[in-house]
């Protein structure tokens, strides 16, 4: 079942695309956790889009059931579990920064030039390639390793979560990329853990919250050596 | 078979779910341990006559090397569940731990041992993601067990770390459903092991070269391998001490059959050292790494988890040098390594319910308090530092002869530099821990008869895999052995 012809879905895909990292970039450079949370939420609405053009153009229906629950899951749940932790634990709402904007930005669009250079060796492969994975590959890559650097330079505990999440919607992007997606049932294996995974965190920050009185990470530091 | 190794703990889990009264929480448990371990002794029976068993449609399989792992995690959760109740049975007492987190405890406890077994018979190597990462789900909380600032940070960064780590595996999983779908097609076969291991030679090198480095650094983070060790100390020394020695004995060798799985994959498929020497590179700095952290330690759960960075590296050390000979090391080391952890963990989880202090100065004299556990535990110091007549002395020997054999002179060289003098500083300390001059007055208060035949018992068999070891256990791990020689 294809509703659009191939060389449209992978524009589509290719916009798509461009718009995650977008949204990745803006996190970086955002200073408040409300719009941490939202900008997360649209990039897993746009991650989604990208898997539903999969479907739709290159008829991989296999991975429908995974774009449904990224949408529901990550652009819906998710946000909403963390929208009310920020608010029912009245934590101040700006990101602290140990690295400011300006060079965050910096070291972002360095990691984007680095990411491509990884993603050669599969560029250059004896594979047959997707035709969208020469372009999209590199960029999954760039958004896992600014998650990764979310999770390393911003101080909140929300924010660090949001960055791991970050990492997550780079890797699914990258198996859509190069393979349209893992089988259906690893798929949905991964899902359910991300999930729990951000329910645990979340009871985490609220816990951390009660002991503490500040969702801060920097104040967890008494354990050393 | 498969359904009552997998359902066994579910049940247990349930059953502890829906109780509250602490005698039914510790049989329900300890008859999970029972017949989790009577399964996977069946297990290996069937393994070494039929060499593979496979579930029906494929997604679950088990030959030598997963069967050898199934027993160590098998036993020591056995262990773990019977020496719970006389550590949490303290705590009770002692008002510090209430019923209901009592039952929160056992079940997480089952459903540790879930996700641990099905990591193991696991043929489809995204479900051997999805059981790692869940692994780290059921600890979450285990870890955080006490409530306490410090035990609620030690729980953060472990997810956190441990999250990370997993997600870069997760990328080197992709890249080799990336690799192998185009030999056999996209489909959920593509990933099983089975299938792999059958067009290994067909499959992408330079793609499985990317994905080797990711997949080892994410399961060598829940592995505990240095650099990215930072997570243990921190979760071992909050964790309750019985859950530090399963998280010892069992979720590291979980971790390092994920890591040998693909190892004997990349092998296979590139035919040269590349994969062993990745190994080796990271195996000598976690060795390296753990010896200034354990000479100027502390605290003696946080100088456990340090022996434990430094065990992993010795067994990831033996993986890489893949001679024959090494690899056969390696289990022994995997199977030895876990029966001192628990000896370790438990002896210094009852010095603990006593001196109710982890700092190690403020431990002395123990061997006029408890004298069985006092006694365990320095033996335990010698089998774990590597001296004869214990199981680890054999294996680490194994190791040695297998590192001078096949050439690596200057290695093995520095293992012994190593081993000598983290021996050294383990010894120092502990030796003011069972024979100082007690710190303050203490009464004698030796462990439950439960406890005390536990660790003795799990000394003794230390003891034997030293000096007679079975020929039944040492034939079943030459097959194992076989397993990695691909």
């Amino acid at each position: 079942m294809t509703f659009l012809d191939i060389p449209t879905g992978a524009q589509f895909i290719d916009i798509f695309a461009a718009a995650i990292l977008v949204t990745a970039f803006l996190i970086v450079s955002s200073k408040s956790l409300v719009f941490y949370v939202r900008l997360f939420a649209l990039q897993s609405l746009l991650l989604g889009g990208v898997a539903m053009l999969v479907v739709f153009a290159y008829g991989e229906t296999h991975i429908l059931i995974a774009a449904v629950l990224t949408i529901i899951l990550k652009a819906i749940v998710i946000p909403i579990v963390l929208w009310r932790i920020i608010d029912r634990i009245k934590i101040r709402k700006e990101v602290e920064l140990s690295i400011n904007v300006t060079v965050s930005l910096l070291i972002c669009g360095a990691m984007v030039i680095f990411a491509d250079s990884i993603a050669e060796p599969i560029r250059n492969s004896k594979q047959v390639l997707n035709p969208i994975a020469g372009r999209v590959f590199p960029v999954s890559i760039a958004i896992m390793l600014i998650g990764l650097f979310i999770m390393m330079s911003r101080k909140k505990a929300v924010t660090q979560i949001v960055g791991l999440l970050t990492m997550e919607n780079g890797l699914f992007l990258s198996g859509l990329s190069i393979t349209y997606g893992m089988p259906l049932i690893v798929e949905i294996g991964v899902f359910f853990d991300i999930l729990v995974a951000a329910l645990i965190l979340g009871v985490f920050v609220f816990r951390i919250n009660r002991t503490f009185d500040s969702i801060d990470v920097a104040d967890l530091r008494r354990l050393r050596h | 078979m498969f359904s009552v190794l997998l359902g066994i703990p579910l049940i247990g889990a349930v059953v502890c779910g829906v109780n509250t009264k602490r005698r039914i929480l510790e049989v329900a448990t300890i008859a999970t341990g029972v017949i989790a371990l009577a399964t996977s002794l069946w297990i290996a029976r069937t393994v070494s006559e039929q060499s593979t068993l496979t579930s029906p449609k494929g997604l679950l399989f088990v030959d030598a090397l997963s069967a050898f792992v199934i027993i160590i995690v098998a036993g020591s959760f056995l262990a773990t569940a019977l020496y719970s109740p006389e550590y949490l049975g303290r705590q009770v007492q002692l008002g510090t731990v209430s019923q209901k987190q009592l039952r929160l405890y056992y079940g997480l406890l089952n459903i540790f041992l879930f996700t641990m077994l099905f990591v193991l018979v696991s043929n489809n190597l995204g479900f051997l993601w999805i059981g790692t990462e869940s692994t780290t789900l059921a600890t979450a909380f285990l870890v955080a067990f006490y409530e306490k600032e410090s035990s609620l940070e030690a729980a953060w960064k472990y997810v956190i770390i441990c999250s990370v780590g997993i997600a870069l595996a997760l990328f080197g999983v992709i890249l080799t459903y990336f690799a192998s779908s185009s030999v056999v097609g996209s489909s959920a076969n593509a990933l099983h092991w089975t299938v792999l291991m059958s067009v290994a030679k067909k499959l992408d090198p330079s793609v499985l070269r990317i994905a080797f480095i990711f997949v080892l650094v994410g399961f060598g983070t829940k592995a505990g391998l240095a650099p990215m060790h930072t997570w243990k100390p921190d979760a071992y020394g909050e964790a309750p001490a019985p859950v530090s020695g399963l998280m010892a004995a069992g979720l590291v060798n979980v971790a390092l059959y994920s890591i040998l799985r693909f190892y004997i994959l990349v092998h296979k498929a590139l035919g040269d050292a590349y994969a062993s020497d990745l190994l080796l590179a990271l195996s000598l700095f976690s060795m390296v790494l753990a010896v200034p952290f354990m000479l100027v330690q502390k605290d003696f759960k946080r100088l456990l988890s340090y022996s434990s960075v430094e065990h992993v590296g010795i067994i990831t050390f033996a993986i890489g040098l893949a001679t024959p000979l090494a690899y056969v090391g390696a289990l022994l080391h995997m199977l030895n390594n876990s029966i001192a952890k628990l000896l370790l963990f438990f002896s210094t989880g009852s010095m603990r319910g006593v001196y109710n202090t982890k700092i190690i100065r403020r431990v002395s004299g123990a061997m006029h308090v408890m004298p069985v556990t006092a006694t365990v535990f320095i033996l335990a110091v010698f089998a774990v530092t590597g001296w004869p007549p214990f199981g680890l002395f054999v294996s680490e020997l194994t190791i040695l002869s297998a590192g001078f054999g096949s050439g690596n002179i200057w290695m093995s060289v520095f293992f012994i530099g190593v081993i000598t003098t983290i021996f050294l500083g383990f010894f120092y300390y502990a030796s003011g821990m069972v024979w100082g001059e007690p710190y303050r007055k203490q009464e004698p208060a030796e462990s439950d008869t439960m406890t005390q035949l536990l660790l003795v018992a799990l000394l003794l068999l230390l003891l034997i895999l030293g000096v007679a070891m079975p020929s039944g256990v040492s034939d079943f791990i030459q097959k194992a052995a076989k397993v990695i020689e691909g």
